[in-house]
């Protein structure tokens, strides 16, 4: 643990949840600027100094292992390291939001409000040690989502948002039908009294409750359709294409993000023990794993839209990280749950590698749609000729999708694949590493219409300066983790999951 | 034996009345299946001793959500168009349905759940108050459920505002 | 015959399965609304049985299905805007074909 300056067991209990609720006065603040002001410029600016605010009041609770609220709350590195990665994605989309913002001249506090309250969900899912809070933390984040997907109100956006929370709504009534099938077996609400009791139950006989493990597996689909598995994935495509761009891009990274975190605090912390138990869901994700990524590449292959194409990418990767969900839970180091496996750490360096390389992908793609109107993949001819920089910046991200070195794509998969060797994961990473080569292909293929093909028109792209920034800032990122990658190693192996 | 007689009426109620609403073709008389269904399990909640949850039952299902409902059926006018089903589906989602039905039964049947022998809470207002607004209980929750509903009010107004010209 | 926690739960079950298969074979947007909420309120009469029968003197599993009616509410609210913007004319799609599974 951290020296710490002051007691920290004698804190009031709202102390725990100061970077939230930070973020919520600086949420109340848009909306009600929003009112008064007429430079709208000055609410993208009050945003993201909550979100700087948020952030060092994070950062405080690294290495500390409390429970606030009961139980409810946690505060441990794991929380911080996702409270950290979500107030940085929502930082570079409020950067990269500055044009779409402009063409509405109305609404626009309540879309950075929204992007607000949709991170202060994922920040308390990240840190939830109970089921309830678990439950109201993902819908929270699922509401503003779903409104934020509609926001454009052309027909492809509304159709996209219905769709969204429909499905959605099931998804999550399906997950509250597994929260119920293990709150009724355990008789506990906490996730540590629920380990507890679940081991209590394990020890001595050799197999599980039926009710534990139909409840296991509805909290697998539920989760899954947070993280866009396939079967679950059936919303991602027509999504992502209709969101506004931005929101795609806080959608295919953040969301994505908090499903994992969820997953590992829920699942890594209540089925744990016994080994065999571990390695039941280990191999349930093993099989999504295969399932979602030879699918999602086969098909993203054909597609002509460049948003949809990157969704069904975004689904491919999420395959690749449940490789090192498998690898976590067939893990052979003891302990390995509590945090500290290579398999967690593997995850989390993914995580923030994808977090910047997709972040900078739909950066671009923003840019570029907001000059010539399109997001189809024929329209992007002769972008190296228009606008080099920008192709350049695109390229580079694609590359690292793809997992070539030096971006940081390579160096993230290579940390989960190790750790899934390690745990005797070798066919599971040959097949990975096959995909990636199929993936190449649709990725390359943007790439060589960017640069080989020549351009409709000479005219040159402009982008506008905070986007820039906000597409700058993601690859220098990328760059960083793919040639420096051991000093988020680092971080992410010290990385510690509380458990009251 | 009233509490079972009244188990059993309510069951057979809320099943008729979910049955009806997947399969009625006027969507209007959907609606009003659905609030059947939802004071059939209103009245479930009085023979679990749960009263607070009946009433709220009652307020939030058939006093808010269903009146919202029939709001949006008004509003789209949809009572002509009916309630299509969509064909080529529903084989294997039924199929699903039913397999997951029978998973379902199975483990209500085959797990050790450990009831217990003492008799409820009753009435239950006053320790659910502590449990939802009290230190030791779900205070967190709550306070993120009125952040939820904030959200929601913002994306209704969002969602449903007139597109500016 | 008395009714015990299993006679609640299968009722649950039942109850879940239909709005589950209503809300996957409908293609109008306000009865799949309806069916999610028959689905969640399956899942409350889960939780309140646990409630009553696993931990009587707790109530823990009433607090959580007065969550999940704060959250259905809200979602019905988000759904039922979406449908309105929808049918005024906002945008051309039709309420009445929603597909859920196209992909």
């Amino acid at each position: 643990m951290n020296p710490i300056i002051f007691n920290l067991e004698k804190l009031p209990d709202w102390f725990g949840v100061l970077p939230e609720i930070i973020l919520l006065v600086f949420a109340a603040l848009v909306i009600i600027l929003d009112l008064f002001v007429s430079q709208k410029k000055i609410l993208a600016a009050v945003s993201l100094i909550g979100i700087i605010a948020s952030g060092a009041l994070s950062l405080g609770f690294w290495g500390t292992e409390l429970s606030f609220f009961n139980g409810l709350i946690l505060t441990d590195s794991f929380a911080v390291f996702f409270k950290l990665l979500f107030l940085g994605v929502s930082f570079l989309i409020v950067l990269a939001s500055e044009d779409y913002v402009n063409s509405f001249r109305r609404l626009q506090g309540e879309y950075y409000a929204l992007l607000l309250l949709a991170t202060t969900g994922m920040m308390l899912m990240a840190g939830a040690g109970d089921i309830t809070t678990v439950y109201v933390s993902l819908e929270l984040t699922g509401i503003s989502l779903y409104a934020l997907t509609g926001f454009l109100k052309d027909r492809k956006s509304t159709e996209a948002a219905l769709k969204y929370l429909l499905l959605g709504a099931i998804a999550s009534a399906v997950l509250l039908y597994g929260l119920a099938l293990i709150f009724g077996i355990t008789g506990k609400t906490g996730l540590g009294e629920i380990a507890r009791a679940v081991q209590a139950q394990l020890s001595g006989s050799a197999s599980v409750s039926p009710a534990l493990f139909l409840g296991l597996v509805l909290l697998i689909a539920g989760f899954g359709f947070k993280i866009a598995s396939i079967p679950f994935h059936m919303w991602v495509p027509d999504v992502y294409e209709g969101a506004p761009t931005t929101v795609t891009a806080f959608l295919s990274v953040a969301s994505k993000a908090a499903g994992f975190a969820i997953i590992m605090r829920v699942i890594t912390s209540v089925f744990a023990a016994p080994d065999w138990l571990a390695r039941d869901w280990a191999t349930v994700f093993a099989v999504l794993s295969v399932l979602t990524m030879t699918a999602a590449n086969i098909v993203a292959i054909p597609q002509s839209n460049i948003k949809r194409m990157l969704g069904y990418s975004s689904i491919a990767q999420a395959g690749y990280l449940m490789v090192g969900l498998a690898a976590l839970g067939s893990s052979p180091f003891p302990g390995a749950l509590a945090g500290m496996s290579p398999a967690q750490s593997g995850v989390l360096f993914f995580l923030a590698s994808y977090a910047f390389t997709n972040l900078g992908a739909f950066t671009a793609i923003t840019i570029i749609a907001q000059k010539i109107g399109s997001d189809e993949i024929a329209d992007y001819a002769g972008m190296g000729r228009r606008s080099p920089l920008l192709a350049l910046a695109l390229t580079f991200c694609l590359v690292s999708l793809i997992g070539i070195p030096p971006a940081s794509g390579f160096m993230a998969k290579f940390y989960i694949f190790r750790a899934a060797v390690q745990a005797d994961l070798l066919w599971l990473v040959i097949i990975a590493v096959i995909n990636s080569v199929i993936s190449a292909y649709y990725y390359l293929r943007v790439v060589k219409v960017m640069w080989l093909e020549s351009p409709p028109s000479a005219e040159k792209v402009p982008s506008s300066a905070l986007p820039t920034v906000s597409l700058a800032v993601s690859c220098l990122g990328v760059l960083a983790l793919g040639t420096i990658p051991g000093l988020i190693m680092k971080l992410a192996e010290m990385v510690n999951q509380f458990m009251p | 034996m009233g509490l079972a007689a009244a188990f059993w009426v309510m069951a057979v109620f809320a099943v008729a009345a979910a049955l009806l609403v997947v399969s009625l073709r006027n969507i209007f008389r959907t609606a009003l299946a659905l609030i059947v269904c939802f004071i059939a399990v209103a009245g479930l909640y009085i023979t679990l001793s749960a009263d607070f949850l009946a009433a709220a039952q009652i307020l939030v299902y058939v006093g808010a959500i269903s009146v919202l409902i029939i709001l949006a059926i008004m509003m789209t006018r949809e009572v002509r168009q009916g309630n299509p089903a969509n064909r080529p589906l529903k084989l294997p989602v039924l199929a699903v349905a039913v397999v997951l039905l029978g998973l379902l039964v199975y483990v209500v049947v085959a797990s050790p759940w450990q009831v217990s022998g003492t008799p409820p809470l009753a009435p239950t207002t006053g320790p659910l108050s502590r449990l939802l607004f009290g230190s030791q209980g779900y205070v967190l929750a709550t306070e993120i459920c009125a952040v939820l509903i904030l959200a929601a009010i913002l994306g209704a107004i969002v969602l449903a505002k007139e597109k500016e010209e | 015959m008395t009714v015990g926690l299993e006679h609640y739960l299968v009722l649950a079950a039942v109850l879940f399965c239909i709005g589950l298969y209503g809300a996957l074979t409908r293609r109008n947007a306000v009865v799949i609304l309806m069916c999610i909420e028959i689905m969640l309120n399956a899942v409350n009469l889960t939780l309140i049985a646990f409630s009553r029968y696993v931990v009587p003197q707790l109530l823990t599993g009433q607090v959580f299905a007065i969550f999940v009616m704060v959250v259905a509410a809200a979602e019905v609210a988000v759904g039922v805007a979406i449908i309105l913007a929808i049918y005024r004319g906002l945008t051309d799609i039709d309420v009445n074909n929603i597909n859920l599974l196209k992909w």
